[in-house]
């Protein structure tokens, strides 16, 4: 039998260490996902979170409604004071009513109490963090997406980056959730399932541009919205191929789309990412052109319940960038910058939550 | 106690151009990657085969439906004739080596295959699914590694090893090289060819040629530096037959080659502990199928001085380099450790 020298066996079981990784859809060694450290934490303080929330939200009801007999902060039974406890005496549900929304209930007991539309909630009054990420890495298995002129497919480019970030965001502290980590077809309803099973706090879907003007490059980011451009009419068309839904779906979704709960948070996340991604890419890749935050109406972005925006990382049409993209370095910068912006959001997020009495912060 | 298994090793370095393959049965073997399959029955009657592979495929190409299965060093995806070409050429490697299904009888196959150092995830699963029943584990490193592996330059070395589709850069630091270790250029054999084309196209419009004709010049008399006599090929023009000089277009084309090579591997030294630095300088190999360019090492070693020099040398066998070192890896790798390379 061979001999063989110690540092020829380390290195040999690093190789299969690697090779190990790829059967199982790890990342490569080093590139594990970090626990997430806050998770102990957030279980350690929920008797305290849980009703912490509900005392805000329950304060931002009674400013809503204009009330002023509900109870300040300081003196709030915090404990016990549910989300949809309202002034004493201004609601009696009459025996054999179905009990509705509290503020169903409210306006039909006093109908001068009855508003004409309640006025949407700005998430950030909820001192809402951001912990969970889920990462969409589009397209995979039939659908490969775009191609490249150097053989390059957007299904493996995107899964590539998708990788890179989550083990980037784990370092971070957050807990990350990938829609696929292997080589599979999953169509865009399964995605945006598994996005709010997952309980996701942000879902970024991560794509890689094909434009026919073979000059152009950059990086564009898309939230949630109507659109009359032609051309990102034909990108959503393209991305919402194998959506899964029906036409049963329809209206549902046309809810999703102007529904405009979401609307502002995935804006800001959109901006932070945009951001991130032009300042960080432009650096390595200097005629990249910024493209800007749209609004489109991608469809595994109508579906899920929770901030998301869907990230063209790059233009695979264009020479140059596809030559960038064929190499590691530049697929982790763009990793980076898309946990840069992540980061960025989150901690817009964490500032409000600090002002609202919550610890939580990232590195 | 187990039964003793009759284990036979084997190197795989799966090139764009060509593939070569070296077994511990003492079979070494180079292919070209091709593999065509007849476009009629009366191609069919003709060849005799139902599906041909490497230099027949090749010289039979106007009767064949001829694939090039592996793109940039990885296996093309989007069509199921090129998948089916991949295993086609994968038995035929394996045949060659005395390794095909009927052959091996119960021996346990264990292969090493190399891939460019920055092939993604999915493309070494779609490695992986290739080689499914053909081997019995299948260990995935890249191909600088490999070479690296089979020269024994795993400490403070460098490897570039140029192929068809990819140069493949990887500094060795005693360790399994990481992502920072390694860099894939795209300028290589192919870029060559294509380069070496645009330029007799431009001096010689008017001549016929093929991109199969392109390469074979190429292998035949490529240099960079001063060329030792004018190099004189014959292409047909306007159909008769024609000589033509393309003694500054060869030249011109391999040239390309220097820089890009040059800076990378600059860069990658420069990146080092600067007081391993010199020691890698003067431990720089070339291997891989275009490292026979004559004069390219020496090219190399010149664009060195500008960092106080250092030395390149072209392994003593470019074209098995990779296959190789991809047995010795196979040889050394611990039985426990193939036990998870099942494919």
């Amino acid at each position: 039998m061979r001999r063989i020298d110690r540092a020829k066996r380390r290195i040999l079981r690093q190789a299969v260490q690697d090779n190990v990784a790829t059967l199982r859809g790890l990342p490569p060694p080093g590139l594990a996902l970090a626990r997430p450290r806050w998770k102990g934490l957030l279980l350690a303080a929920s008797p305290l979170l849980v009703p912490g929330v509900l005392v805000v939200m329950a304060l931002v009801w009674a400013s809503t409604v204009g009330d002023s007999a509900a109870p300040a902060a300081g003196n709030a039974p915090a404990a016990t004071t549910p989300i949809h406890q309202v002034p004493p005496g201004a609601v009696e549900r009459e025996p054999g009513k179905p009990s509705g929304s509290p503020l169903e209930s409210l306006g039909a007991a006093n109908p001068d109490l009855r508003l004409p539309h309640p006025a949407l909630l700005d998430p950030a009054t909820l001192a809402l963090d951001v912990r969970r990420i889920v990462l969409d890495p589009g397209h995979g298995g039939d659908d490969f997406g775009t191609t490249g002129p150097m053989g390059l497919v957007e299904k493996e480019l995107t899964l590539d980056v998708a990788l890179r970030t989550a083990e980037l965001l784990g370092a971070r502290g957050f807990e990350v959730f990938l829609t696929r980590d292997g080589d599979t077809s999953l169509p865009l309803d399964r995605r945006a399932g598994v996005a709010n099973a997952m309980g996701g706090d942000v879902l970024v879907s991560i794509h890689v541009n094909w434009i026919p003007n073979r000059r152009a490059r950059g990086v564009e980011t898309y939230w949630l919205g109507p659109t009359d451009d032609p051309f990102i009419k034909e990108l959503a068309a393209a991305e919402n191929r194998f959506s899964g839904y029906s036409l049963a779906d329809f209206r549902r979704l046309l809810e999703g789309i102007y529904a405009g709960v979401r609307k502002d948070e995935s804006r800001r996340l959109a901006e932070a990412v945009q951001a991130e991604l032009y300042r960080s890419l432009a650096r390595l890749n200097p005629a990249l052109q910024d493209r800007g935050v749209k609004t489109a109406p991608f469809l595994v972005l109508v579906a899920t319940e929770m901030p998301a925006i869907l990230a063209e990382v790059s233009c695979l049409s264009n020479d140059e960038e596809a030559r960038l993209l064929a190499t590691g370095k530049y697929r982790r910068h763009i990793a980076e910058a898309l946990t840069a912006g992540i980061v960025a959001y989150a901690q817009q997020r964490a500032a409000v939550a600090r002002l609202e009495g919550s610890s939580q912060t990232y590195e | 106690m187990s039964e003793k298994k009759n284990v036979i090793h084997v190197g795989i370095d799966l090139g764009t151009s060509r593939s070569a393959v070296s077994a511990s049965n003492g079979q070494r073997h180079i292919v070209d990657s091709y593999v065509g399959w007849p476009v009629d029955m009366v191609a069919r009657k003709i060849v005799k085969r139902p599906v041909l592979i490497g230099r027949e495929a090749l010289d039979n190409r106007s009767m064949l439906d001829l694939h090039r299965p592996l793109e940039r060093g990885l296996l093309k995806e989007g069509s199921e004739k090129d998948q089916e070409a991949v295993r086609q050429l994968l038995v035929h490697l394996l045949e060659l080596a005395g390794l095909g299904e009927a052959a091996r009888g119960n021996a346990h196959v264990r292969a090493v295959v190399g891939v460019p150092a920055e092939a993604l995830r999915v493309n070494k699963q779609q490695l992986r699914t290739a080689f499914s029943g053909l081997v019995d584990a299948l260990l995935i490193v890249t191909e600088p590694f490999a070479v690296a592996y089979g020269i024994e330059a795993l400490l403070h070395a460098m490897v570039i090893d140029i192929g068809a589709g990819t140069t493949d850069l990887c500094v060795m630091k005693g360790r399994y090289p990481t992502e920072d270790d390694q860099r894939t250029l795209l300028n290589a054999g192919d870029w060559v060819d294509e380069q070496l084309e645009r330029l007799i196209a431009a001096r010689y419009p008017e001549a016929s040629i093929s991109p199969f004709m392109v390469r074979e010049w190429k292998e035949r008399y490529s240099f960079v530096g001063e060329p030792h006599a004018s190099v004189l090929v014959n292409a047909p023009v306007n159909g008769k037959p024609t000589e033509l000089d393309i003694t500054d277009a060869l030249r011109a084309a391999c040239e390309g080659l220097v820089p890009p090579i040059a800076e990378t591997m600059l860069d990658l030294v420069a990146r080092m502990d600067p007081e391993y630095q010199e020691k890698v300088r003067h431990n720089i190999v070339v291997a891989g199928g275009s490292a026979a360019i004559r004069g390219l090492d020496v090219a190399l070693s010149a664009a060195l001085q500008e960092v106080g020099g250092g030395v390149v040398r072209t392994v003593e066998d470019p074209m098995f380099a990779g296959s190789d070192g991809g047995l010795a890896i196979a040889a050394d790798a611990p039985d426990a450790d193939w036990e998870k390379l099942v494919v």
